[in-house]
């Protein structure tokens, strides 16, 4: 659904690193390279960033189409 | 027994402890995990949610965000003069009031307001909800001290482990200086010195042996000292790393002398019951 705050394996925190991992994966960096960069040494924190998605963004679309349809008064 | 830091940075610290025994690492280690205290949200009452995400997972978001924590001036609840009812030495007050108003908006951890300018969420960009044009999120944290044996969230550390002092025998008789040995470390602790296998990076080491499995000559020998450990310990940032190991060593302390005081006051009833 949305980043989880912490490694589910060691308890790292990983959510602060999240949006640049996306903003530079997006430009085209390597997402290995930019792991490594952002100091995310164990595998067990770089699977939850590599294998997350991020669900809740499509949520939010049904949310806004609501919005939309909603008759304005 | 003796400490040697070898590094140091903002979350991690990395120390040879020298002149100890497994029991003594091993308690240091397991307090460090589950005994040093750090601040955590424990509690949330939520006034308005109207985000896509259940109140208890935003509860449960909220808990894990790590809070700089200040253990001079606060105090476990359990052992507060308040009694663990709750007051200023004992819990501090978060404030979020946060509205998408014109375009759909992420929480962040900087958002919380703290009642306490030094309990702050140690880094501001922690996602916590997403909010659609419309939505609101209005709620009431209070964090509190509390220890890794009652929740993780509450553990200062993520990795916090220990290993043998590696000790690397090659016996230069035996060995043909074949280079198997250098080519199969997983940590390159050997190198080809002017056609000679030597160690170069022995604290490196992980014990696992592929170089001895590897030998043709059995000239490779790997031992651990069980008397020399080097530890690593990293935090999630509630507290600095070697303030943790204090932390740690202080407790230990204090639970050796509870224990030397419970054996005299039974030693001395004994022989009161003997006479």
């Amino acid at each position: 659904m949305i980043i989880p705050v912490r490694c589910f394996t060691c308890g790292a925190l990983i959510a602060d690193k999240w949006e640049e991992f996306v903003r530079r994966v997006r430009r085209g960096e390597p997402p290995g390279k930019v792991l490594d960069e952002l100091g995310v040494k164990r595998y067990c924190c770089r699977r939850m960033l590599l294998s997350h998605v991020e669900l809740i963004d499509e949520i939010l679309k049904f949310e806004e189409i609501r919005l939309e349809r909603r008759p304005s008064s | 027994m003796k400490v040697r830091i070898l590094e140091l940075d903002d979350l991690h610290i990395k120390f040879i402890l020298k002149g100890a025994n497994p029991a003594f690492a091993n308690a240091l280690r397991r307090i460090m995990i589950a005994e040093v205290p750090s601040m955590a949200i424990d509690e949330v009452v939520f006034l308005e949610n109207t985000s896509v995400l259940y109140d208890e997972i935003i509860a449960h978001r909220l808990a894990l965000i790590p809070l700089r924590t200040d253990l001079e001036s606060y105090n476990l609840p359990e052992e507060c003069q308040c009694g663990g009812t709750g007051c200023s030495l004992c819990q501090v007050r978060l404030f979020l009031d946060i509205e998408a108003v014109d375009e759909p908006i992420t929480v962040y951890s900087g958002h919380l307001k703290s009642e306490d300018p030094k309990v702050v969420p140690v880094k501001d960009n922690i996602p916590i909800v997403k909010l659609a044009r419309g939505q609101k999120l209005v709620l009431e944290a209070y964090a509190r001290l509390g220890r890794g044996k009652d929740h993780a969230k509450w553990s200062p550390v993520s990795a916090c482990a220990y290993k043998y002092k590696p000790i690397i025998k090659i016996n230069t008789e035996l060995c043909n200086n074949c280079g198997l040995c250098a080519e199969i470390c997983p940590k390159n602790v050997f190198e080809m010195v002017e056609g000679k296998i030597k160690v170069v990076n022995e604290l490196s080491c992980s014990l696992c042996r592929a170089c001895e499995k590897v030998c043709e000559k059995e000239a490779i020998r790997i031992l651990g000292d069980d008397t020399t450990f080097i530890f690593n310990v990293e935090t999630v940032g509630s507290l600095p790393p070697e303030k943790v190991v204090e932390e740690a060593s202080k407790i230990l302390e204090k639970k050796a002398l509870k224990f030397i005081d419970a054996l005299s006051s039974l030693t001395k009833e004994y022989k009161e019951g003997e006479s």
